[in-house]
């Protein structure tokens, strides 16, 4: 893997936020998603967005990794604009970004190791070296014994599991969690959560989309709240 | 780059089975049938070369007419029609002619001498019914033949061949249309992967790549399917056509060479249209 890979969100954005978003709004055919969001993110905080179902917390999440454009208003990830990106500088920028799915997004011809090791190749990371790190992040993850299983042999918290180890295994500077312990039980959830916090600690910026209050309040972090398509709160949770 | 994307190619052809293999065959069918046509077409040049052919009309002028109204006639004729070419056959040449031709009558020509026969004036052209208009001239006793059936045969074998050709198109847009759908289907079951691929920062040449290898391997299997089937259909029919007395050669090289490039580009191109537009409508 390259150093600038590795050290991912090596430009940061204007006043040194990882995110900048301004005036950001997203229709849905005649449906407003998200109203004028306005929002910025230093680097190396833990972040939760949490809102109820519909408020757009994925939609946000899929402009910052660029799985669509916003109706208008400016996206900024690590000091380059992302909303007026063109498509063949798509795979740089979703190179910087670990994004775990909410629903998994996992290859179905490949095995759970595969799964995480594909992602490498698109670092240029030799296939034995991608093997060696993908093995390690399994093991972290608890998954390494399950490494030959095809993802429909998993259970909903293994696959889960699966796709946060390929969203880590090459250690990008942002990370967005789309409900990462949706599918997970109380104790794989706390798990989680600490995995997520020594990745944030060691300096990664963590942006994490829930409504499981238990993990907000399991931590004291910076927590956003949207409701309908505007964030009604920016502070520590409970406000 | 090409080490994954024939690794993943393999897999994704290894993943459809038979699938692929008969997808190529039936590809290859409509290519090879529209080169069939072509060839069978190609037999028809000659024939049709026929209706293109020049023509002779005898027209005979009335024996009164002198040697200077015959030349002023014909000078006249030739002014108003530039298609046509006329001579005037000599008497001599005349009586030559018919005494070859109805050896009975060598004997009244000897006898009568060629002075009793009408002048005669050939006209060469591309349109011998033209000539009929002639029939009302008051100079002329007689004109024919205005109709060739080396032309007839040569003007139907021209429609037939043009018939074959729109067959041969029509075959060659069921190809197409089948190329289309085909890979469609093949980029519609792979779309989820492709999606993610993309998702996870992958380039569109890593994306593309094992799909246009996926795609490509069947497109050859094709190609040459279709040359074998044009090759011994085309032999076997021209082994049919011998005992008629056709000259049927087997099928010409561009036809074999523009068969096999159909067969490769048409799923290619529609590959690359399908995963552009899949780009577009998944974000990129």
């Amino acid at each position: 893997m390259s150093t600038e890979a590795l050290s991912g969100l090596g430009g940061l954005g204007r006043r040194g936020h990882v995110i900048r978003i301004r005036g950001v709004t997203k229709d849905y055919e005649r449906r407003q998603i998200l109203r004028g969001v306005d929002l910025s993110i230093d680097p190396g905080e833990l972040v939760f967005l949490t809102g109820p179902s519909g408020a757009g917390k994925t939609t946000l999440l899929r402009l910052l990794y660029a799985a669509e454009r916003p109706t208008a208003g400016e996206i900024w990830i690590a000091g380059d604009r992302v909303d007026t990106m063109t498509r063949s500088e798509l795979p740089r920028l979703r190179r910087k970004i670990g994004v775990i799915f909410q629903d998994f997004k996992l290859l179905r011809r490949k095995t759970v190791l595969e799964n995480v090791t594909f992602v490498l190749r698109f670092h240029g990371v030799p296939p034995k070296e991608a093997g060696r790190r993908a093995y390690q992040v399994l093991k972290r993850l608890g998954l390494h014994h399950r490494q030959s299983a095809m993802p429909e042999a998993l259970s909903g918290g293994e696959q889960q599991r699966v796709a946060i180890a390929r969203a880590l295994v090459y250690q990008p500077r942002l990370i967005l969690a789309d409900e990462p312990t949706g599918n997970l039980d109380a104790d794989l959830a706390a798990e989680l959560l600490s995995l997520l916090c020594d990745i944030n600690y060691q300096g990664a910026t963590v942006v994490v989309a829930t409504h499981d209050h238990a993990l907000l309040e399991s931590l004291p972090a910076r927590t956003l709240v949207l409701h309908r398509g505007t964030i009604d709160y920016d502070g520590r949770w409970p406000p | 780059m090409i080490r994954h994307s024939l690794a993943e190619g393999w897999l994704l052809l290894r993943s459809r089975g038979l699938v692929s293999p008969i997808l190529a065959v039936a590809l290859a069918i409509p290519i090879s049938l529209a080169g069939v046509t072509v060839s069978v077409r190609q037999w028809l040049a000659p024939v049709v070369e026929l209706g293109e052919r020049e023509s002779v009309v005898t027209v005979l002028l009335h024996p009164r007419l002198g040697a200077a109204e015959r030349r002023s006639w014909i000078d006249r004729q030739a002014a108003h029609h530039s298609g046509w070419r006329l001579r005037e056959v000599g008497r001599e040449e005349l009586a030559e002619r018919l005494s070859r031709w109805f050896p009975y009558l060598e004997e009244l020509l000897a006898r009568e001498g060629p002075e009793m026969l009408p002048p005669m004036v050939e006209i060469v052209t591309a349109e011998p019914t033209g000539v009929a208009v002639l029939r009302d001239d008051a100079a002329v006793l007689a004109v024919g033949p205005t109709s060739s059936v080396n032309r007839m045969v040569g003007r139907v074998a021209g429609r037939f061949a043009v018939v074959l050709l729109v067959v041969a198109a029509a075959l060659m847009a069921g190809a197409l249309l089948f190329a289309g759908v085909w890979v469609h289907l093949e980029l519609h079951r792979n779309a989820e992967e492709i999606a993610i691929m993309r998702l996870m920062g992958a380039t569109e040449s890593t994306v593309r790549g094992p799909f246009l290898v996926a795609v490509t391997a069947p497109a050859l299997i094709a190609a040459a399917t279709s040359v074998v089937i044009t090759v011994v259909t085309v032999g076997w029919m021209a082994r049919l056509a011998a005992p008629l007395g056709l000259t049927a050669a087997g099928p010409p090289w561009w036809v074999l060479l523009a068969e096999a490039v159909t067969a490769v580009v048409l799923p290619v191109a529609a590959a690359h249209v399908t995963l552009e537009r899949h780009a577009s409508t998944t974000g990129g």
